[in-house]
């Protein structure tokens, strides 16, 4: 049944095929000579699914050429992190970096930081709201912060994984006001919108991802925002007030998300990319997007880029050590 | 192959013994009873359980039922040989389509296949061609797929 | 009655019927490949709806969804591949079928059962939407423990052979569950310090592995070589469906109003849905002993219960921004950038946009009817190709499928390990069902038992304080106790065997 020869031959042919191929040398072209590879750490659905596709589509038109959206989720962000970061330094793979990247190290996940990336720009900054079911009594930051004070262990609250940003948010929001970081313990969900769910449903009392991911059930009446943590109020929710007018601390927490290759890509692309990225960050198909859902917009490239994550790194060890969530 | 119900309750007692030992190292959660290792140890002593009843049963019917039954491909070296080349073949191109790419790759091991299995030599680089080709479409153009290209890289299109 | 009006004109312009058309062939094209589910579908389709104005944008996604989920069974029957997760509780029902010669029938009930679940899902969505909405919105981790372990008494039902066998199955498939980062600490568990493993194990190629790949390995490992099943002809697809349909009516039904029901629920879909009406379908029938072996009663519920479910899922998504999965969460983004902001002011602000979802449902469905039908004609021909050419065609298929889910030959990894097991599983006596019923809900349920424990501070007392939370662990606890109850009455009563 099995024949030998015939099997010779094929293998023959495949290894001519093999050779064939191996001997075309490349041809000297232009930065981009061929599709980019875009890899988004997170789900399809997500916030930096959402923007990551967004930018790929108009990147295309930038580039002329094609740039496919990648998700590589799982394990926290680590997976798709270290991903984009042990891809191949051609340009031809890049990819949505987020502010996990300044964590993982820290909880022991990982060993990659900023450092190993390329940095191309940061593109948006979305800082963590304070958000209450509609009916709860609470009607400031203040009142939130003193119920928790008043009966640590008994308000829960949510937002993300244990140990995610909007954790850390609501751990250096009490530990700030000098209450224990775990006195309004923390139940993980997976994102946003189950947290949210679980407020409304009344399984959690305080939920502090970012407000834009809560208006929806603002607007329906089933929640309400009692502070934004950032420095100025935001421009699309401007009765929120910030924690500092709200009770006078300076802690703010904020999401970011920006473009990263892996260490080491050629400056022709990176110089590139920068570029068409920048037309992209101006461009008012980009703007109306990010307004329209409620992303913050900030532009920071390259180095500015790269001090921000370093920045950003720094500080979120600080806060994990604070509250217990470094290894 | 088919085993003696006891092989199989010694092996799952062995996997839930190693997996219990191995929730130990798991830290508990902060101000809590329960961490994760609560429902790895359920599972394994679930599965050690059932393992213990395996192993008996399997011990009563030792006379009926042999302790491993290779299964009639076992003795013939031309099935061997099929099992083989199949699970090859998807180590193979877990080893190398990146640097090889879909396209050599997927027409290599669809025409070994296709050849082992008894089709003609001929037939089998036809089909494989149209195949490889037809999926590459599909996946890689119209569904974005990103398949590598590997060596074929400078002749991508 | 303006706004229907209105929203039927919206929907039935030229232009909008003609991309539904287009959407729904890609669906169709999407749902039978391995690999690539009903999200990837419709992530796929967000460039396009860029250019669109809402009510085509909302349609184009509405329809591939819709379409998606029947064409999973497609390759689910012929192959023993499931396009989409949704086609897997009843994947080996419908294999089973081809293997009699009746692939034309199993298809056959699965596109008319999927229609009569979709209109259905989209009947119950448009007459309640807001006070459904409502009621998903109760929904915390107490419910969701308690949904899961009723998901979870399926695994019993379902098994064919040994209970011990197929506890054992399902043990192993809530392991694989528990592999990758955990859920609650953060802690990565039995990763062996790979960065791939940390993500989990995924679903899809678990599953490609577990049905396609054991099978190929049983067709090289046999010596008999098996010829192709001769299909019976059944004339056309529908012919003789009308009396199976008319005896399996209440199977509709319960598929149906199961299926709407827990796809309104956040965070349970067109899956979970599948697996229980498959086994409440087998619990009520008369004739269980039959599941399994090609038998159409629990196709009939499930294929009903998969589409019907698709429709929920839209509901608290439109009413509170809250996505139940993850084609809903794009549907947001896509609401978003059309300046239409999900919330209760959808109703009040362009109530004729809910309608135009509702309307674009229904004339998915019907179209549906005849673009399934075609499909099944083309697909069923792939059966007179000889196997020993087929076998390796499907390997490949598998492979890109394996990888395509998360683009990396890891998926293929995957696949090969669990599909060695699945086999060997199968050769023993060890069915597979449960073990993949297990890593669907294995996260679920741990997850929500420790988030309650957190919220209810260790307290157990927490799953039974809230009124639909009892209900539900009341009546999960039933099930599990029925059997043995019974048991021990027949015991008491000695003399009556």
């Amino acid at each position: 049944m099995f024949n030998r020869r015939k099997f010779g031959f094929t293998a023959a042919l495949a290894a001519a095929g093999l050779f064939a191929a191996a001997t075309v040398t490349p041809a000297m072209a232009e930065y981009p000579e061929r599709p980019i590879t875009l890899i988004v750490p997170w789900g399809a659905g997500g916030g930096t699914d959402a923007t990551g596709r967004m930018i790929a589509s108009l990147l295309e038109g930038e580039l002329g050429k094609p740039v496919n959206v990648v998700n590589r989720t799982g394990g926290s962000g680590v997976v798709g992190h270290s991903a984009i970061a042990n891809a191949k330094p051609d340009g031809y793979t890049i990819g949505v970096a987020t502010v996990e990247i300044g964590m993982m190290h820290w909880a022991g996940l990982t060993r990659l930081t900023g450092e190993d990336y390329t940095p191309i720009a940061l593109y948006n900054f979305d800082p963590a709201g304070l958000i209450v079911r509609a009916d709860s009594e609470w009607e400031s930051a203040g009142d939130v912060i003193a119920a928790v004070k008043a009966n640590p262990g008994k308000h829960k609250a949510s937002g993300t994984g244990q140990g995610g940003i909007w954790h850390l948010a609501l751990a250096g929001m009490l530990d700030d006001a000098g209450v224990a970081p775990d006195a309004a313990p923390w139940v993980p969900s997976k994102g946003a919108a189950p947290a949210l769910q679980e407020l409304a449903a009344g399984g959690v009392d305080i939920v502090t991802p970012s407000v834009v991911e809560g208006a929806a059930l603002i607007e329906a009446g089933k929640a309400k925002a009692l502070a934004v943590m950032a420095g100025d109020r935001l421009g699309a929710f401007d009765d929120v007030p910030t924690l500092k007018e709200a009770t006078g601390s300076d802690w703010t927490m904020a999401a970011w998300r920006g473009i990263a290759g892996p260490k080491g890509m050629p400056d022709e692309a990176v110089e590139k990319l920068t570029e068409a990225m920048e037309t992209v960050w101006n461009s008012d198909d980009f703007q109306d997007f990010m307004k329209g859902r409620g992303f913050g917009l900030v532009w920071k490239p390259g180095d500015e880029f790269a001090t921000w994550m370093k920045d950003s790194d720094a500080s979120l060890g600080t806060v994990m050590k604070a509250v217990g969530l470094a290894k | 192959m088919r085993l003696n119900d006891a092989v199989f309750g010694v092996i799952l007692i062995l996997f839930a013994i190693a997996e219990i030992a191995w929730t130990t190292t798991f830290p508990s959660l902060y101000g809590q009873e329960y961490g994760p290792n609560l429902f790895p140890i359920i599972i394994g002593a679930g599965l050690a359980l059932c393992g213990v009843i395996l192993l008996v049963r399997g011990l009563a019917q030792r006379g009926t039922v042999p302790m491993v039954e290779w299964g009639d491909w076992a003795g013939d070296k031309a099935t061997v040989l099929n099992v083989v080349l199949l699970i090859g073949s998807m180590i193979f191109y877990i080893l190398v389509s990146e640097w090889l790419g879909f396209i050599i790759t997927a027409f290599a091991i669809l025409t070994l296949l296709l050849v082992r299995l008894g089709t003609g030599l001929l037939t089998s680089v036809v089909i494989a061609i149209i195949v490889t080709l037809l999926i590459h479409t599909l996946f890689a153009r119209v569904l974005l797929v990103p398949l590598p290209w590997g060596i074929l890289q400078p002749v991508a299109w | 009655m303006d706004t229907i009006l209105k929203a039927l004109a919206l929907v039935t312009e030229p232009y909008t019927l003609g991309v539904m058309l287009l959407a729904a062939m890609f669906g169709l094209f999407v749902g039978s490949m391995p690999g690539l589910t009903a999200t990837m579908a419709t992530a796929l389709l967000i460039p396009f709806t860029f250019f669109m104005d809402p009510v085509p944008a909302i349609a184009v996604i509405v329809t591939a969804v819709a379409t998606a989920i029947f064409a999973g069974d497609i390759p689910g029957a012929l192959l023993r591949i499931p396009g989409t997760p949704a086609s897997a509780a009843y994947c080996d029902e419908s294999y089973a079928m081809t293997q009699k010669g009746l692939a034309e029938r199993a298809l056959g009930i699965g596109l008319v059962t999927s229609v009569i679940g979709g209109l259905t899902g989209a009947v119950v969505l448009s007459l309640s939407a807001p006070a459904l909405a409502e009621f998903a919105i109760q929904f915390s981790s107490f419910e969701y423990f308690w949904l899961a372990c009723l998901g979870l008494s399926c695994a019993v039902i379902i098994s064919t052979g040994s209970t011990l066998k197929g506890f054992v199955s399902l043990l192993i498939g809530l392991f694989i569950a528990t592999i990758g980062i955990d859920g609650t600490a953060g802690h990565p568990r039995f990763t062996f310090g790979s960065i791939e493993l940390m993500g989990g194990v995924s679903f899809i190629p678990a599953m490609i592995g577990m049905f396609a790949i054991s099978e190929v390995l049983r067709y090289v490992a046999s010596t008999r070589k098996a010829l192709p099943v001769p299909q019976q002809p059944v004339g056309s697809v529908f012919s003789g469906l009308g009396p199976i349909l008319r005896k399996y009516k209440m199977n509709i039904v319960q598929g149906s109003g199961l299926g709407a029901i827990i796809g309104i629920l956040p965070g349970a879909g067109a899956d979970i849905a599948a697996w229980i009406s498959y086994a409440l379908a087998k619990k009520r029938s008369k004739e269980p002993e039959k599941f399994g072996t090609g038998h159409p009663e629990g196709l009939v519920a499930a294929g009903a219960a998969n589409n019907a479910s698709v429709a929920g899922a839209w509901v608290p998504a439109i009413v509170f921004g809250i996505p139940g999965d993850s084609i809903t969460a794009i549907v947001i983004g896509v609401l978003y950038m059309k300046g239409m902001n999900p919330g209760p002011m959808v109703f009040v602000q362009s109530p004729e946009l809910i309608y135009a979802v509702f309307i674009a449902f229904f004339i998915a469905n019907l179209a549906l009817l005849p673009l399934g039908f075609a499909a099944i004609k083309m697909s069923r021909q792939i059966l007179k190709v000889p196997q020993r050419i087929l076998m390796p065609i499907i390997l490949m298929f598998c492979m890109v499928g394996a990888f395509a889910i998360n683009n990396t030959v890891f998926g293929i990894t995957v696949m090969l390990v669990l599909g060695i097991m699945a086999y060997v599983m199968e050769e023993n006596g060890f069915p597979v069902a449960p073990a993949i019923l297990g890593i669907v809900l294995g996260a679920m349920i741990e997850d929500n038992f420790m988030n309650s424990m957190i919220k209810a501070d260790g307290s157990l007392s927490g799953f039974f304080s809230r009124p639909i939370a009892a209900t539900l662990g009341v009546l999960t606890i039933l099930l599990w106790t029925m059997p043995l109850f019974l048991t021990l009455r027949r015991w008491m009563r000695p003399g009556t065997e």
